[in-house]
């Protein structure tokens, strides 16, 4: 795959970090980073500098996209919408944390992110509803179509582990 | 008609490249009505001058062309030279064949004759068809009307005044000075800024020349340079500005209304008659009309009687020759900031509510307190660029003295308590000017401190005391810090003020400020004729450029009507009234709004009309005739320069005069190399180019036509590379509809300096050409061709 330039990246898809200031009100107003290491101005001078240990960075996963920081950012960058951007290219080139892995799985078994299970089940039946909802977990045949799906966007390939 | 044409050797450097023989017999032999050809080796010698001269007496020539360097250089020269001898100054064409022939075409000695004889047929072509022009003198109002009574309009005044010349001031507070007369000390002197301000404001109220409206707002402004018609209106202020002696005390006292001081940004309370601010001029009260109960306690106690509820709003008239427009700034409203909270949290305010806080006048006499608790802060922060610098409010420029007045007031605040704890929260500080850097070098070192970051939010804390929360960006670190008062130094915003410049038909640039007529070169100049910015008006500025702009405005407004009288240009646009059908498109197209629709006809401002020649290229009844650049002449100059194809291919080029003929003459005197094959004219303006021109060029044989201006966002006459742009766009397509090949059309904007682009342009565009072909070869390819035969 060819080396990827992160700041063109980010261009092409509308975001342009070049302008960015560094004045912080990203990272100062940052919910998740009270908690814990994120520092979303970090991330995106790393982006901007192309500096590639940025897609491998635990941290760029630790944002919960709620846009704050694109709402305040004084420059009116897409602070959020190049997090996506940018875990897209992480995604691609091989790097995903093994929760997402593992749920990226669980959705090509499943089609479901989060698959009914017996609680649940029951839950429903209590509730007098059928104990599957009208969805792949009760249409078989759905369920196969959704493999195709996924198989012909080369999901599968995009969340197996490479080497 | 007589024609008189002279080639200059230029020493060598025409000579050494163009045969003067084989010019001066093919030009013998091939021109009718040619009186006279002559070569000279240095035609702007006296020598040279004079022999023209007694040409002129001796063989009655009534025309001259002149062969040799670029008329940017000599057309004044050689205009005064025929005036000399009696000849219109109106009736000369200069050639350039020294600039834009012999320097560009040094390998080529053959072709760059045959240029310079083409050239001059398109100039001789041209000469035949010029007209005698006249430069008209017109007596002018010499007074000026100032509009803002802030410190630039105050200075524009009294250097006016001074000069001599009668100046309205028209100010729409019931106060002059402005923001200045509301703040403390400035920077970077910490002077007292009303102490070094009141004395001007008293001089304007006293001054013989100046005529003083405050409270007033002017109406309407119609009219032109050298005579605009202001019609204003002086809204009552209840109490005899004649009578009142300022004494404010004997009234205020007994008062019973009391109000939030507008003049302290909220913060302080004053009664419903009132005066702004102590040193107030003129020194007169004023009843807000909005509050005041019309109990008539102040109309009993005034000792001069001075009170009068039944005044009314007066009109006023008068005219002037020129206008200064000095309407200020406004400031942030700091509340659309909402993640500060300022109007939320009491302890978080401005720096202009600060500067009332400090100032010994002010609503707390020069003691800085918190708001909710009335004691001293121990702990206070600056957060810089609250409404500066910021795209989620629309305002993405720096306002270039918030820095300062921060730094400023947190220095005054330092000096009185030395042990508070003053951090301003900066994003990048702006100390450019001379001695700002000292100034902030100092605050360092009293112990302010400077923290990189701008502060993300503030909330209150269980005492409801102010909490930022702000990464310090050079400690990649996120804190929350607890204050006991927040002030925002808020930036500048325009003024919003639509009526005057709709009076004035001014333009404004995105940020919502006045557009000068050149950023740079013209810093006090509006597009207007006679109309001149000065201070904020045009954008945030320090109190001092402010001052420099005002005597600037002033100056520029003397050099305009010192002599009372104005020329008028002999270039201007005039209409053909015969033809004129009053579409109105070309009201439309000049943006200076010189141009307007009398009783179904359209009537130039010749005395203001800058001579682009925009409306005359998209006049569709070709009714506006732009005096020597007509229709005629450049259809005769295309003619001439295709009667006999000399070359392959062919290029007729429109230069506008300002920056792409420039950028030629620049090729040249960098002798920088390229095809001889384009055959210039120049026009004003790019948007002189009527498309009819270029298909005019076309259907007589050229292979390609290059238009050329300014860079868009550069034009001389601000719009007018735009308007060519449209015309060239839509042009073509129409090329393309009638089957010549749109790539013959070449546009091109090109900044006067960019001369190697400029001789790139051409040499890619002969190459180009030779590809396509010549003209017509299109035509027997296209489609249709087939059954046309």
């Amino acid at each position: 795959m060819p080396e990827s330039d992160l700041s063109e990246e980010l261009k092409k898809t509308g975001v342009d970090i070049l302008k960015c200031m560094q004045c912080g009100v990203c990272s100062g107003s940052c919910p998740s980073g009270r908690q814990m290491s994120l520092n979303i101005r970090k991330i995106i001078k790393k982006a901007y500098t192309n500096d590639k240990n940025i897609l491998t960075d635990k941290d760029l996963w630790m944002c919960t996209t709620c846009y704050t920081c694109q709402e305040r950012c004084p420059r009116g960058i897409k602070i959020v919408d190049g997090i996506y951007k940018i875990r897209t290219v992480a995604v691609r080139e091989g790097t995903m944390l093994s929760e997402h892995r593992k749920v990226s799985h669980l959705l090509l078994e499943t089609g479901h992110a989060v698959p009914i299970n017996e609680e649940t089940k029951q839950k429903r039946e209590q509730l007098g509803l059928d104990s599957l909802p009208e969805t792949v977990s009760k249409h078989p045949k759905a369920l196969d179509d959704v493999k195709i799906i996924l198989k012909s966007c080369k999901f599968d390939e995009l969340v197996s582990k490479k080497e | 008609m007589k024609i008189g044409i002279y080639i200059c050797h230029c020493g060598l450097n025409i000579a050494h490249v163009i045969n003067m023989d084989i010019l001066q017999d093919k030009i013998k032999n091939e021109f009718e009505d040619i009186e006279i050809v002559r070569d000279i080796q240095f035609m702007c010698s006296d020598t040279g001058q004079d022999a023209i001269i007694e040409d002129i007496k001796e063989h009655n020539i009534d025309r001259v062309l002149i062969a040799a360097c670029s008329p940017k250089l000599h057309e004044k020269t050689f205009q005064q030279v025929i005036e000399n001898a009696g000849v219109n100054p109106y009736l000369l064409e200069i050639v350039n064949i020294r600039e834009q022939c012999s320097w560009v075409h040094k390998q080529h000695p053959e072709m760059a004759t045959q240029k310079a004889f083409d050239q001059i047929k398109m100039g001789v072509a041209k000469l035949k068809n010029l007209e005698p022009l006249e430069v008209k003198k017109v007596p002018i109002n010499r007074d000026i009307l100032v509009i803002g009574g802030g410190v630039a309009g105050i200075e524009a005044a009294l250097n006016l005044a001074d000069a001599g010349y009668y100046v309205y001031m028209v100010e729409k507070e019931p106060s002059i000075g402005g923001k200045m007369a509301l703040l403390n000390e400035v920077f970077p002197t910490n002077d007292c800024s009303i102490c070094v301000l009141a004395p001007k404001m008293t001089e304007v109220s006293n001054h013989p020349n100046i005529e003083l409206y405050t409270n007033s707002e002017i109406t309407e402004i119609t009219g032109s340079v050298g005579n605009f018609i202001v019609k204003g209106l002086k809204k009552p202020r209840y109490v005899s500005e004649d009578k009142c002696k300022g004494c404010i005390e004997e009234c205020s006292s007994v008062c019973p209304v009391e109000i939030s001081n507008p003049f302290d940004y909220g913060i302080g309370k004053i009664k419903a008659i009132s005066m702004p601010f102590p040193q107030a001029v003129p020194q007169c009260a004023y009843i807000n009309d909005e509050y005041c109960v019309g109990c008539g306690l102040c109309r009993q106690v005034c000792p001069a009687d001075a009170v009068d509820y039944e005044q009314k709003e007066e009109e006023f008239f008068f005219n002037t020759g020129a206008v200064i427009v000095a309407t200020g700034y406004n400031v942030f409203d700091a509340s659309r900031k909402e993640e500060y909270g300022y109007s939320k949290y009491p302890d978080v305010i401005t720096n202009m509510e600060l500067e009332r806080m400090i100032n010994a006048s002010g609503p707390t006499h020069g003691k800085v307190v918190v708001p909710s608790t009335r004691e001293t802060p121990q702990k206070v922060a600056f957060i810089h660029c609250v409404g500066s610098r910021d795209e989620t409010v629309g305002n993405p420029y720096c306002s270039k003295v918030c820095c300062m007045s921060a730094i400023k007031n947190a220095q005054l605040l330092k000096e009185r308590h030395p042990e508070m704890d003053i951090r301003l929260h900066y994003i990048d500080i702006r100390a450019s000017g001379e001695m700002y850097e000292e100034y902030y070098t100092n605050a360092q070192s009293m112990g302010i401190q400077f923290v990189r970051g701008k502060v993300a939010e503030i909330q209150e804390d269980n005492s409801g005391k102010p909490v930022l929360r702000y990464e310090d960006t050079l400690e990649n670190n996120i804190f929350e810090e607890t204050y006991d008062l927040v002030v925002l130094s808020v930036g500048l915003e325009t003024n919003k003020d639509e009526k005057i410049s709709s009076m004035l038909n001014l333009s404004t640039r995105s940020d919502g400020f006045y557009t000068v007529s050149h950023p740079k070169m013209r810093p006090v100049e509006s597009n207007i004729d006679g109309v001149y910015i000065a201070g904020c008006a045009s954008g945030p500025k320090e109190i001092q450029i402010s001052i420099a702009q005002g005597s600037a405005a002033a100056s520029k407004a003397m050099q305009l009507l010192s002599k009372g009288e104005l020329e008028t240009d002999p270039m201007s646009a005039f209409v053909d009234t015969d033809k004129c059908t009053g579409c109105g498109i070309c009201q439309d197209v000049c943006k200076f709004g010189k141009i307007k629709l009398y009783d179904h006809k359209a009537e130039v401002d010749e005395l203001s009309c800058h001579g682009c020649g925009s409306c005359s290229a998209a006049c569709p009844e070709d009714a506006i005739y732009m005096r020597n650049q007509t229709d005629a002449q450049i259809h005769s100059q295309i003619e001439a320069a295709l009667e006999v194809k000399d070359e392959f291919p062919l290029i007729v080029s429109f230069l506008c005069n300002w920056c792409s003929y420039a950028c030629a003459d620049l090729a040249g005197t960098s002798r920088i190399q390229y095809s001889t094959n384009i055959r210039v004219i120049r026009v004003m303006c790019a948007g002189r180019v009527d498309p009819e021109f270029v298909l005019t060029a076309f259907e007589k044989g050229a292979d390609g036509v290059m238009v050329s201006g300014c860079r868009l966002g550069e034009c001389h006459y601000v719009y007018g590379n735009y308007n060519a742009k449209q015309r060239m766009d839509v042009l073509k397509d129409v090329l393309e509809e009638i089957d010549i090949n749109p790539n013959r059309l070449k546009v091109e904007w090109i900044s006067a300096s960019e001369c190697n682009r400029f001789a790139e342009s051409i040499e890619n565009f002969v190459k180009e050409l030779e590809k396509i072909g010549p003209i017509g070869s299109e035509i027997l390819e296209a489609p249709n061709a087939e059954h046309t035969g």
